[in-house]
Parts: C-alpha cells; sequence; structure tokens
C-alpha cells in the first residue's frame, strides 16, 4: 500500500477508533500541513482500502434512534503493519538524503558550485530552524494529541537539521580541500 | 534600528605555541526587539564572539559598535549598563542567597538596598524563578541557573541581551521554555544574541547564523527568506 493518505487514517483509527466523518476531521486537524484529503468521500474510499487489506474492521456503532454510523478499529495486522510502515519511512527518507549527497558528490570536478550549493543548503537549514515552533508546555491539555504530535515532530525536525548542519560543514571542508589541492597543483 | 552591529571581526588567542584565529571577518548586524542565535558547534568561536559582541573582549581587527558607538572607544565599556551577559554557569559561590546574587551588581553601582532588592525581586519574577530566591547557587539545576543567570542581567535593565548557551545541559523538556523566555524578552524591545552548539534552540529566532571556523558562513532571516532559493532543499526533516 503506497497512498500515504490510507496510512495516515490507519494511524488515526489506531490511535482511537471512530466512524468516518469524525476520521475525516481529526485527519484535517493533525495532518493539516502535511497531508490533505480531496474530500470527506477519500476517507471512505481510505477505508475502504484498509478493511480489503484486513488493516481495519468495522464494528457496529451504538448511536440509538438513527441508523448507527460503522466504527472502524484496527486489527492485529493493521497495527503491526503500520509499526512496520512507520519505521521503514526512516530508510525512505534516508534514500532521498542519499541521493542528495551523491548528486553533490558528483561535482567533485567543480568544488566551487558545491561550495555554493553548500552554502544555499545551509541557510535553507537554518531558515527551516528558526521557524519551527517551540513547545509550549503548561497548556490546558498538555498531553492532548495534536498538541504532542506538534511536540514530536518539532523536535524530530529540529534534530535533524542539527546533523545537515554539522554535514554541511563537513561537506564544506571536504570541498575547500579540493580547491586546495587545485590550487597548490 | 540596528543596535549591535559588527563588521569584519577578526579575533586570535594563544593556544600554547599556536597563534589560533578564532574569529575571522565576523560581520552581522541584530536590531532592538531582535532574538539572534548562533549556531556553531565546538571550538567553532561562538563564545569567543558572543564576549566581542559585548565588549567582554575587544576585537583584534574590525568593529563592534553599539547603538552607533564604537565599543573599543569606550572607556569603561558599556557592560552591565546597556548590555547584559550570562554566562555558562553560575560561576560564584558567595555564601549568598540567589536574590542577593541578584542584587549585587545593583548595590555595586549605589542603588540602595531596598530598591535593588526590589529589582532583584522583578526579575526573578519575569524569569520564572521567584521560587529559587532564597536558595543558594550551588542548589539550582541548570535550567534555574540559567534563569537566575538572565534575571541578574535584566535588573541592570540592558538593551542588548547576550546570552552563552542558555540551553547547554537544561533538560529537554524544559529547554523550549527557556527559549520562550528569551524569544519574549526580545518581543519586549531587548535585542537578544544567543550562542548555541543545538540546533533546536534556533527554533524561534528571528535571526539564525552558523559560525564554522571563526566565519560567520550562513544567515537566516524574515527579509533573506524571500529570496531563497532552495527554499526546501533541505529536504523533509
Amino acid at each position: 500500500m503506497r497512498s500515504l493518505v490510507n496510512w495516515a487514517l490507519l494511524g488515526l483509527v489506531i490511535d482511537r477508533p471512530s466512524y468516518a466523518y469524525e476520521l475525516a476531521r481529526r485527519f484535517e486537524r493533525e495532518y493539516r500541513d502535511a497531508l490533505s484529503l480531496s474530500s470527506v468521500s477519500h476517507v471512505y474510499t481510505a477505508l475502504g482500502t484498509l478493511r480489503e487489506r484486513s488493516l481495519v474492521e468495522e464494528v457496529a456503532g451504538t448511536r440509538a434512534g438513527r441508523q448507527p454510523k460503522p466504527h472502524y478499529r484496527a486489527t492485529p495486522k493493521g497495527i503491526e503493519d503500520y509499526r512496520q510502515w512507520l519505521v521503514g519511512q526512516i530508510h525512505e527518507d534516508r534514500q532521498r538524503q542519499r541521493l542528495f549527497v551523491l548528486q553533490l558528490g558528483a561535482l567533485m570536478r567543480n568544488p566551487r558550485e558545491a561550495l555554493e550549493i553548500i552554502a544555499l543548503y545551509e541557510q535553507s537549514c537554518l531558515e527551516l530552524a528558526r521557524q519551527l515552533p517551540l513547545a509550549r508546555r503548561g497548556t490546558s491539555q498538555p498531553a492532548a494529541s495534536p498538541a504532542l504530535a506538534v511536540r514530536l515532530l518539532a523536535e524530530e525536525s529540529r534534530l535533524a537539521v542539527g546533523a545537515k548542519l554539522a554535514w554541511a560543514q563537513y561537506a564544506r571542508r571536504e570541498f575547500a580541500a579540493l580547491i586546495d589541492d587545485g590550487d597548490d597543483r | 534600528m540596528t543596535l549591535l552591529a559588527l563588521d569584519c571581526v577578526g579575533k586570535h588567542h594563544r593556544d600554547g605555541p599556536r597563534d589560533r584565529v578564532v574569529l575571522r571577518d565576523a560581520s552581522m548586524e541584530l536590531d532592538a526587539g531582535e532574538l539572534g542565535v548562533v549556531w556553531g558547534q565546538r571550538r567553532s568561536g561562538r563564545s569567543t564572539l558572543l564576549r566581542v559582541a559585548a565588549g567582554i573582549e575587544l576585537a583584534d581587527s574590525g568593529t563592534v559598535r553599539f547603538d552607533g558607538r564604537d565599543l573599543a572607544a569606550q572607556r569603561h565599556g558599556l557592560l552591565g549598563d546597556e548590555i547584559g551577559y550570562c554566562q555558562k554557569t553560575l560561576g560564584y559561590d558567595l555564601g549568598l542567597a540567589v536574590l542577593e546574587v541578584v542584587a549585587v551588581a545593583l548595590l555595586a553601582r549605589g542603588v540602595a538596598q531596598d530598591e535593588a532588592r526590589e529589582r532583584a525581586r522583578a526579575a526573578m519574577e519575569r524569569v520564572g524563578a521567584a521560587s529559587c530566591s532564597a536558595m543558594a547557587p550551588v542548589e539550582l539545576d541548570c535550567a534555574e541557573a540559567v534563569r537566575v543567570e538572565l534575571a541578574r542581567a535584566l535588573a541592570l535593565q540592558p538593551r542588548l541581551l547576550v546570552v552563552d548557551e542558555p540551553t547547554k545541559g537544561v533538560e529537554m523538556l524544559e529547554r523550549d521554555e527557556i527559549l520562550l523566555l528569551l524569544r519574549s524578552l526580545a518581543d519586549e524591545g531587548i535585542a537578544v544574541l544567543a550562542s548555541t552548539g543545538e540546533s533546536t534552540a534556533l527554533a524561534g529566532a528571528d535571526r539564525a547564523l552558523t559560525l564554522d571556523e571563526g566565519q560567520l558562513r550562513s544567515t537566516a532571516a524574515p527579509e533573506l527568506a524571500e529570496v531563497l532559493p532552495l527554499r526546501r532543499a533541505a529536504g523533509p526533516v
């Protein structure tokens, strides 16, 4: 299953079983900057896919007086697959970063160009780092899910930027050494 | 309005038999009400940059101007009057309670004892460290020590606050409270310049800079963001 929306929805169902409309609202609240639904019906399609793959199952709603809304909950397979998928994302991110580094490394005969790219990369990292939100704790619901998700995401991003900044400094020295070697010859 | 301006600042340190270049052509500006954070690895020169910016050390070359005045030309410097400096740790154990430590600089400037204590108390309240007032400096944890250092500097009502590594050693879940405090001080109109070795401390800064081998390499600030061509180059972090 490659759809990010499907996986993101599965995460919400694991967190709290619910019915489609409520899941759509939570989806927009939790993933507002990262993922979007084309419409509420997108959630029904995604839930259908998750059910076909035995990742979620339908349980009858309990609402009385009207037709009960079907609730969805994750199956043990859904929980296990979600866990595997989340961990797999680390490798996907790593692949993208690896590609960037390899493309930069291909500029070894043009180190001045590489240094300019590194400077822009570093500036881009800094810009991202300074815009990341600071965690405001001690609010009325400090452990509420959206606030916690934002804090976890911000911290992960901030730490990742640190590694990239340190790498940029290393890369700059490598390319500067190439220039020095070229000047010596 | 530019309050602090470093222009091509150079600084050497004698390191045994070596003459080490600590700062090379470092130029930066900081406005009143701005929070600037300098990120650099160990021995990048970040603490020296801050000491030079605060007028604690003089630059070997280049100029440091505070509100248009050359710091090198100020006979007694501006430290403690218009510039506050917070070091990494509370480096004193004079047998005084924390509140008295915060009041010391005021007393040394001839402020009456009652007023000094009142201003120290207000500064402690401002930084959220009022509960530490009766403690001894050695009893403070890292986050409390940073807050007290800030109170000590704020009691003198500086226009520029220079803070060396405010989050170093601070427990992870308390770190952002310290950064939010610095942010709020800047929002009140104080220019705040901080150093850090942790990228996590760059969040919320108006101006973020990297220092590498004594050179300020990159700067991110709102006016630069609009022309940054590789805005997404850092990838999904």
